[in-house]
């Protein structure tokens, strides 16, 4: 199966370039996660953590 | 709106427990039994029962029988509760059940018998990888099935860390179980050498990642909170630990394989992952332990919490020492050392071990409507395995750190001060306290067997647990300026893709160039294929798990080039299917065993495998006698030569008509040196194959006239 794939990435131009271009999706995916995280709203937190101590019985949260 | 009556189940949460107690209980009992071994190798009571087949019977058993049933057991329990929603389907659940305790069965069989593929925790034959990927399906398909049918719209950080394990899981299972049958059991890997290598260690961190941690991690984020009785103390960190982790942690396998062959670009990406590693991980730790703020005084009384507070301390203690060790100094010191052992047993029986026993102590009494049996026990229990976390552990790190220092010792005429055995007899004691340590740990594992026995006995199962809650709202309107994150917790397919897309980045730009450039593994023109007796001969040597012990793997430090010979080079392993560098030094490399200084006579590794101890007094290594027992199965030769051929390895079109002659041309050469040495021995003996190996082990490079060195 590699043999396949083998012959035709054999044939890319500057595959080394691949560590760079990971440390650029590193990095934006980083930032774009912290600003987003930050940006969340603080009621929204608080039903999200609370979901876990919800009584088992009898609840519901979409009332 | 109309609510609607449904019911948990919470009976294959109960099996998955009992499993979990059961097969933890027999995991550690062997690892035990093994940890004597080295203490007293008379304990090496047949074949089947040899140390390099019993070990990988206690790191498969630990990993996926006693934790791989954990994560079942909370899994189930929380999903449901987390969805409110019964699981999918009954039939799935009991198909994941019994298929998963089958193929732990399968394990504890193939294992001994010396069925596998001699790559560490991927030993597993071919049959049972394939129901493993049928299995881990039903479970895949009853997870989502429950998240899509579920009645709560939010998904709780815990379910991500399930699917994240899910699909990871399921990429890594099967790119490392890439291999070609020649047999109804056996199989060649389709990789080979440094490649082979690469790929094992992706897949062996990452099965420490993916199956040791995340699911964990969401068990942390369930029942800590649960037994606390307080929300996790910030859910936006639970967020950035769970993206963090799941996209460095990917990257990071090459840590095991600092200074070897692997070509150095890829070891200097896999030491940037794990240090940059640390920041989530102590996240998550962190996390989980303020989640006590203002709640500390109940950890006093409360044994759960206990066992949870030491899981979490343990979780972080190991994933601060993870990053130092896979720094390159630091590597150079710790890697084949018992340092390693201890690491790996503070993950395993620290953060492993006591979140299970926490959990299943707040579990089992609820799911059997009932108070546990005895908090007393309990809490003798936490203390005899904090105690033997500490036995174990300590002992260990004293080991391994003194035996890298002898390993490294000269002498002030500039000669290795310790021969290699000196360094093994000289951790006899630690061994010993070793399985101290392993004793008080099992013994509190027995205590909880009865004291669980005992609270079930007290309660009913509550198989079908009453639950209310209204249906999901179909139709959903998307608000404008939704939050971004909201719409990924409402669509577990999303996450599962995303997830995805993360762990394949990191993946997949440490494999393919490995695997597409050939510079990166430059051949040496002296190295050729194994004869077919050798070739036999490295099956049996992977068939008896010599690679538990011995490396095939020199660094370039001074201290080993003196000790076995030249350095290793990418090249060497282009036909090794499965490469054997080895991970632990419990006896002296071979890399080099056949040539140089290291060369020895056929006769002495004849009498050496017959009884180690009469050619090295002290050795700790198991006797073979069998193998001057047993035949070669040449029968088989033909299909072991034309799958290594499909597989790249240019043996000639037709050489497997005639790889037997060869073979046992071969074989009556080292019967008559033998028989010189005044041994009898017919030539087809499984001895005389491996003693084939041995001596092939490192000739090729001696004979190489050009020099080489590795990318």
């Amino acid at each position: 199966m590699f043999k396949f794939i083998k012959q035709y990435a054999e044939t890319i131009d500057n595959v080394d370039v691949y560590p760079l271009i990971s440390l650029f999706i590193f990095f934006i995916f980083f930032i774009v996660l912290l600003v987003l995280v930050k940006k969340m709203k603080k009621e929204r937190v608080e039903i999200l953590s609370n979901l876990p101590l919800e009584n088992d019985e009898l609840t519901n949260s979409n009332l | 709106m109309q609510v609607e009556k449904f019911y948990y189940d919470n009976s294959t949460v109960k099996n998955f427990a009992f499993a979990t107690i059961l097969w933890g209980g027999i995991g550690m009992l062997v690892g035990l039994w093994a940890a004597l071994q080295l203490v007293f190798p008379q304990l090496n009571i047949t074949q089947y029962g040899s140390f390099g087949r019993l070990r990988p019977l206690h790191t498969n058993a630990v990993i996926f029988a006693f934790v791989g049933n954990g994560i079942f057991m909370g899994v189930y329990y929380s999903l449901q509760r987390l969805c409110k929603a019964r699981m999918f389907s009954d039939k799935l659940s009991s198909i994941h059940f019994w298929g998963w305790q089958l193929i732990i069965v399968g394990a504890a069989i193939t294992l001994p018998l010396g069925l596998t593929q001699g790559a560490e925790y991927a030993e597993l034959i071919w049959p049972i990888d394939l129901a493993i990927t049928i299995i881990w399906v039903v479970f895949g398909w009853n997870m989502f099935g429950t998240i899509i049918k579920r009645r709560e719209k939010h998904l709780y950080v815990a379910i991500w860390f399930y699917i994240a394990t899910f699909v990871t899981v399921a990429v890594l299972h099967i790119v490392r179980s890439g291999q070609l049958p020649y047999s109804f059991l056996q199989s060649y890997s389709w990789y080979s050498g440094v490649q082979d290598a690469l790929v094992q260690w992706w897949y062996g961190h990452n099965a420490v990642a993916f199956f040791l941690t995340t699911p964990y991690l969401g068990l942390m984020y369930y029942f800590l909170p649960k037994a606390a009785n307080r929300p996790v103390y910030s859910y936006k960190l639970s967020i950035i630990h769970f993206w963090s982790l799941i996209f460095l942690y990917i990257w990071a396998g090459p840590h095991h394989l600092l200074y070897t062959a692997l070509p150095n670009w890829a070891q200097s990406l896999g030491i940037v992952f794990s240090v940059m590693l640390i920041f989530p991980s102590w996240g998550g730790m962190i996390n989980g332990l303020l989640t006590l703020r203002g709640a500390w005084d109940r950890v006093r009384d409360d044994v759960i919490l206990k066992f949870m507070v030491v899981a979490v301390t343990a979780y972080g203690m190991a994933t601060f020492e993870g990053p130092m060790l896979s720094l390159k100094s630091v590597s150079a010191v710790s890697h084949y050392t018992d340092w390693i052992v201890a690491h790996v047993h503070v993950g395993a029986l620290g953060w492993n071990g006591m979140l299970t026993f926490g959990v299943l102590y707040w579990l089992i009494p609820r799911i059997f409507k009932t108070d546990l049996y005895s908090k007393k026990l309990a809490s003798n229990h936490f203390w005899l395995a904090t105690l033997g976390i500490l036995f174990y552990a300590i002992p260990m790190y004293w080991a391994g750190i003194q035996q890298s220092l002898m390993w490294k010792q000269f002498t002030e005429a500039g000669q290795l001060k310790y021969t290699f055995l000196e360094t093994v007899t000289y951790m006899k004691p630690f061994y010993a306290m070793r399985s101290l340590g392993g004793t008080l740990y099992l013994a509190g594992v027995f205590i909880m067997f009865y004291n669980i026995y005992k609270t079930v006995k007290k309660g009913k199962l509550v198989a079908n647990e009453e639950a209310e809650a209204a249906p999901l709202v179909k139709e959903y309107v998307k608000h404008t300026g939704e939050h971004w994150h909201r719409v990924i917790e409402r669509k577990p397919i999303q996450l599962m893709l995303l997830s995805l897309v993360v762990i394949l980045i990191g993946g997949a730009i440490e494999l393919i160039p490995t695997f597409m450039i050939k510079s990166n593994v430059p051949t040496i023109s002296s190295v050729k294929p194994y004869t077919p007796l050798e070739l036999q001969g490295r099956d049996i040597y992977v068939r008896e798990g010599c690679y538990v012990c011995h490396s095939q793997m020199i660094r370039p430090f001074r201290s080993e080039t003196e000790r076995y010979g030249e350095y290793s080079k990418a090249g060497e392993f282009i036909y090794d299917k499965p490469f054997q560098w080895g991970s632990k030094r419990t006896g002296p490399d071979l890399a080099r065993e056949g040539t140089g200084n290291l060369k020895k006579s056929d006769g002495w590794h004849f009498r050496h495998f017959r009884e180690p101890s009469s050619m090295s007094e002290g050795s700790i290594m198991p006797a073979y006698p069998f193998l001057i027992e047993q035949n070669i199965d040449t029968s088989i030769t033909a299909a072991k030569i034309n799958a290594m051929r499909s597989l790249g390895v240019p043996y000639e079109k037709g050489y497997e008509k005639f790889a037997n002659q060869d073979l046992m041309t071969q074989a009556n050469g080292i019967r008559i040196n033998l028989k010189i040495e005044g041994i009898e021995v017919p030539a087809n003996r499984e001895v005389i194959a491996l003693i084939a190996y041995m001596q092939r082990l490192g000739k090729d490079i001696s004979n190489n006239k050009t020099p080489t060195t590795n990318k």
